[in-house]
C-alpha cells in the first residue's frame, strides 16, 4: 500500500461519503457537511488527475475545469429533490462532457452528444417529468431509500478500477491530448480529414453491416414500441340516429 | 492593426462583437418592423409619436423593459424562473457564431487569403445549428415549468412536442443539402451552389426549401407554429408571469432566433453571400471591400426572409395542435423522407447537381402527395368518426 494509492483510495472514501451525505433524506439535512466533503473529494481528484499531466508535460486546464463541472453535475443529478433539477444537472454533464471530446479532436461525437442527449431525450424526459408532477414533491423523491448500499456498491467498484488504472503510467489519450494542445510543441500535426468524414467513411465503409444493423435495430424497437403501447380502440359502428318524421334534416359530416 | 487583424482568432473575436452589436439593433428595430408591417397590412398607421416615423419606438420600448418593476411572483420556481430568459436569449445569439458573412478575406491584398469572414467554421458544420436547435425549446420548456401556472406549462408542453416533431423534417432537409454538396461546412455549401454553374439548392430542390422554411416556422414559435403562446387559449403562454426586462429577453430572444434560422435557410438553400453574375459578389473576389459587400447581401437577404416571417405572421391563421403534429408527421416528414432516398439515389447516379434530374424528382413527390391526396377520403379532425353524426333540423314550416 503506497501513499499514492491511499490517496486513490482515500479520494473514493471521501467521495462516497459526501454522496451518501448529498443524498436527500428526511429526518434532518447533512447536505453542508456533503457538500464540503465533495468539494475535498473533487479536489483530491483533480489533484490524481494533476499527476499524469505533470508526467505529460503540463497541465490542462480545460480539462480540469470540465471534468469538475461534470463530476459535480453528475453527483448533483442523483442528490437533487425536485427530478426536473436532475434533469437539467443531466444537461449539464452532457454540455461538461463536450469540452472533453473537444480536446482529443472529437468534434463529430461532441455534437452527436449535445443533438441526441440534450436535444433529443432529455427534452422527452422532461416531458415525462413534468407530466407526472409538477410541484409537490413525493416521498420517493425526498428521501433516498438505500443510500448506504447505493453509495457503497458504486463507490467500491469505481474505488477497485481507478486503484487498478492508478498503477500505470500516463494513459495514451492524455499523452495526446496534450502534445495536441501545446501549440509551441513540434509534434502537432492537422488531421488528413475532417473528424466528421473520417468518422463516416470508418461507419460507412468499414464497419457497414454493424452500423446497418443498429439502425435496423432501433427500427425494430420503434415499431416494437408503438406496437406495446398502441391501445385497440372497439371499432364504434357510425351511429346515425334516425330522422324524425316529417322534418327535412341535413346531415353535418364529421369536419 | 492589419498584422493584427490577419490572426483569423483576433479577427473572429472582431466580427463576432461587431456582428452581435449590429444584430442587437437590427432585434430591436425587428420588433418596431413587425408593429409598422402589421399595421400596413391592417391598413393602420403604427407606430409614429416618437422621433420621425416612430423611429425611436425600438428606444422608447427598452426603456420601458427596463424602468418596469421587475416582478418575481410569489409561487415560482426562483432559479429557474430566473434562468429561463437567459437561455432563450443566449440560444438564440449563438447560432450567429456560424453563419459564413462574407466568405474568404485577403486584407493586404497580396492575393494570399489571411481569413475568412466567419466567427468559427468547425468541422461540425450544420450539425452545430441542429445542437443549437435542440437546446433552444429549454428556455421556453424551463420557463414555462418555472411559471407554476398551469397555462405557462400547458405551453411548455405543447413547445416540447412542437420542436421534437419539427425536427426530423428539419434534419431530413439539411441532409438532402449536405448531400447534394458533399459538404457539411456552411461555406462549402455556398461554395458548391457557386460552383454548380450559379445554380442555388433552392432551383434544384424547391419542395425541401419549402418544408425546411416551414420547420424554421415551427423552430421559432412565429404563427402559424405559435401554439406555445396562443393567447386566446394559454393567455400569454409560457411567459405568462414574466414582466419587464425578462419579458423583453424571450422576446429579443425570438426574433434572434428568427435571424439565425433565415440565415441557415440562406446559406442552405439561396447561395448565401452570393449572387450570380454580380462582380464583387463571386468566390474570387476576396477584398475588403467585396467582404463588406457580400455581408450586406447577407444582410439584405436575411431582411426579405424576416419581412416573409412577418407577412405570414399578419396573414394565416394560427394551426390547431392536432393540424400541426399531422402536418408534421403525416406531412412534411414522409415527402422530405421520400425526397432525401431520392436524393441519395441521384448521388449514387452522380447526377446529384443535375437540374432536370432532380426537379423531375421533386415534380413527381407532389404529384404523388396530389394523388394520395385526391383518394383519401376528408380526415378526421375534430369530430371524431365514432361520435354521433350531427344533425341539423330546419324549423317546422320552413321552405
Amino acid at each position: 500500500m503506497t501513499p499514492w494509492s491511499l490517496l486513490v483510495y482515500g479520494t473514493f472514501l471521501l467521495g462516497g461519503a459526501a454522496v451518501y451525505l448529498l443524498l436527500p433524506r428526511t429526518d434532518r439535512s447533512t447536505r453542508t457537511a456533503g457538500a464540503i466533503l465533495g468539494i475535498g473529494a473533487l479536489a483530491a481528484a483533480m489533484a490524481i488527475c494533476g499527476r499524469y499531466f505533470l508526467d505529460a508535460g503540463g497541465l490542462n486546464a480545460v480539462f480540469i475545469l470540465s471534468a469538475t463541472v461534470a463530476i459535480a453535475s453528475a453527483v448533483m443529478v442523483i442528490t437533487q429533490v425536485k427530478p426536473v433539477y436532475s434533469a437539467l444537472y443531466f444537461i449539464l454533464l452532457i454540455l461538461a462532457m463536450v469540452p472533453l471530446l473537444l480536446i482529443q479532436n472529437a468534434e463529430f461525437l461532441a455534437i452527436a452528444l449535445i443533438i441526441v442527449y440534450a436535444g433529443a431525450i432529455l427534452v422527452t424526459y422532461m416531458f415525462v417529468i413534468m407530466l407526472s408532477q409538477q410541484n409537490a414533491e413525493s416521498v420517493y423523491d425526498r428521501r433516498a431509500r438505500e443510500p448506504f448500499t447505493a453509495v457503497f456498491a458504486g463507490f467500491f467498484t469505481m474505488a477497485i478500477i481507478a486503484g487498478q488504472l492508478a498503477q500505470l503510467p500516463a494513459p495514451r489519450i492524455l499523452q495526446g491530448t496534450l502534445v495536441s494542445s501545446a501549440a509551441a510543441s513540434p509534434i502537432q500535426t492537422e488531421p488528413e480529414a475532417d473528424n466528421t468524414e473520417a468518422i463516416g467513411e470508418t461507419l460507412l465503409a468499414q464497419y457497414l453491416i454493424g452500423f446497418e444493423l443498429a439502425g435496423v435495430l432501433l427500427l425494430v424497437a420503434m415499431i416494437g414500441a408503438i406496437a406495446l403501447s398502441r391501445k385497440r380502440l372497439p371499432v364504434v359502428a357510425h351511429a346515425i340516429p334516425a330522422k324524425p318524421p316529417g322534418q327535412i334534416g341535413r346531415e353535418v359530416p364529421p369536419y | 492593426m492589419l498584422e493584427l487583424l490577419k490572426d483569423q482568432f483576433t479577427f473572429s473575436v472582431i466580427l463576432a462583437l461587431v456582428i452581435v452589436g449590429i444584430l442587437n439593433g437590427a432585434v430591436a428595430y425587428c420588433i418596431y418592423f413587425e408593429r409598422k408591417i402589421s399595421a400596413w397590412l391592417q391598413d393602420r398607421v403604427g407606430p409614429n409619436r416618437v422621433g420621425p416615423l416612430g423611429l425611436l419606438q425600438p428606444l422608447a420600448d427598452g426603456g420601458k423593459f427596463v424602468l418596469k418593476e421587475d416582478i418575481i411572483p410569489a409561487n415560482v420556481d426562483k432559479p429557474l424562473f430566473l434562468f429561463a430568459p437567459f437561455m432563450a436569449l443566449v440560444l438564440g445569439f449563438i447560432g450567429f457564431a456560424i453563419l459564413p458573412w462574407g466568405g474568404s478575406v485577403d486584407l493586404d491584398g497580396d492575393g494570399v487569403v489571411d481569413v475568412i469572414a466567419q466567427v468559427a467554421d468547425p468541422g461540425i458544420g450544420i450539425l452545430y445549428l441542429l445542437g443549437i436547435g435542440g437546446l433552444a425549446v429549454y428556455g421556453v420548456v424551463l420557463g414555462g415549468w418555472a411559471n407554476n401556472n398551469k397555462y405557462a406549462y400547458f405551453a411548455a408542453m405543447r413547445a416540447t412536442a412542437q420542436m421534437l416533431s419539427y425536427e426530423i423534417p428539419m434534419g431530413l432537409c439539411i441532409l438532402i443539402v449536405v448531400l447534394t454538396a458533399g459538404q457539411i461546412r456552411l461555406e462549402e455549401i455556398v461554395l458548391a451552389q457557386v460552383g454548380n454553374g450559379n445554380i442555388w439548392n433552392i432551383c434544384l430542390h424547391p419542395v425541401a426549401f419549402i418544408i425546411l422554411l416551414t420547420t424554421v416556422f415551427a423552430e421559432t414559435n412565429r404563427t402559424p407554429f405559435d401554439l406555445a403562446e396562443a393567447e386566446q387559449e394559454l393567455i400569454g403562454g409560457y411567459h405568462t408571469e414574466y414582466g419587464a426586462l425578462k419579458f423583453g429577453m424571450f422576446f429579443l430572444g425570438e426574433y434572434a432566433h428568427m435571424i439565425t434560422g433565415s440565415g441557415m435557410v440562406i446559406v442552405l438553400f439561396l447561395g448565401g453571400w452570393h449572387l450570380p453574375w454580380i462582380p464583387g459578389l463571386q468566390p474570387e473576389d476576396v477584398s475588403i471591400g467585396a467582404m463588406l459587400l457580400k455581408m450586406s447581401v447577407f444582410g439584405a437577404k436575411i431582411a426579405v426572409f424576416l419581412f416573409f416571417f412577418m407577412w405570414v405572421r399578419w396573414t394565416l391563421p394560427r394551426f390547431r395542435f392536432d393540424q400541426l403534429m399531422r402536418l408534421s408527421w403525416k406531412g412534411l416528414m414522409p415527402i422530405s423522407l421520400a425526397l432525401m432516398c431520392y436524393t441519395s439515389v441521384l448521388v449514387y447516379a452522380g447526377k446529384a447537381t443535375s437540374l432536370a434530374w432532380c426537379l423531375g424528382g421533386e415534380l413527381g413527390v407532389v404529384f404523388i402527395v396530389l394523388a394520395i391526396n385526391a383518394m383519401r377520403t376528408a380526415p378526421i379532425t375534430g369530430r371524431q368518426r365514432n361520435m354521433p353524426a350531427i344533425t341539423v333540423h330546419k324549423p317546422a314550416g320552413a321552405p
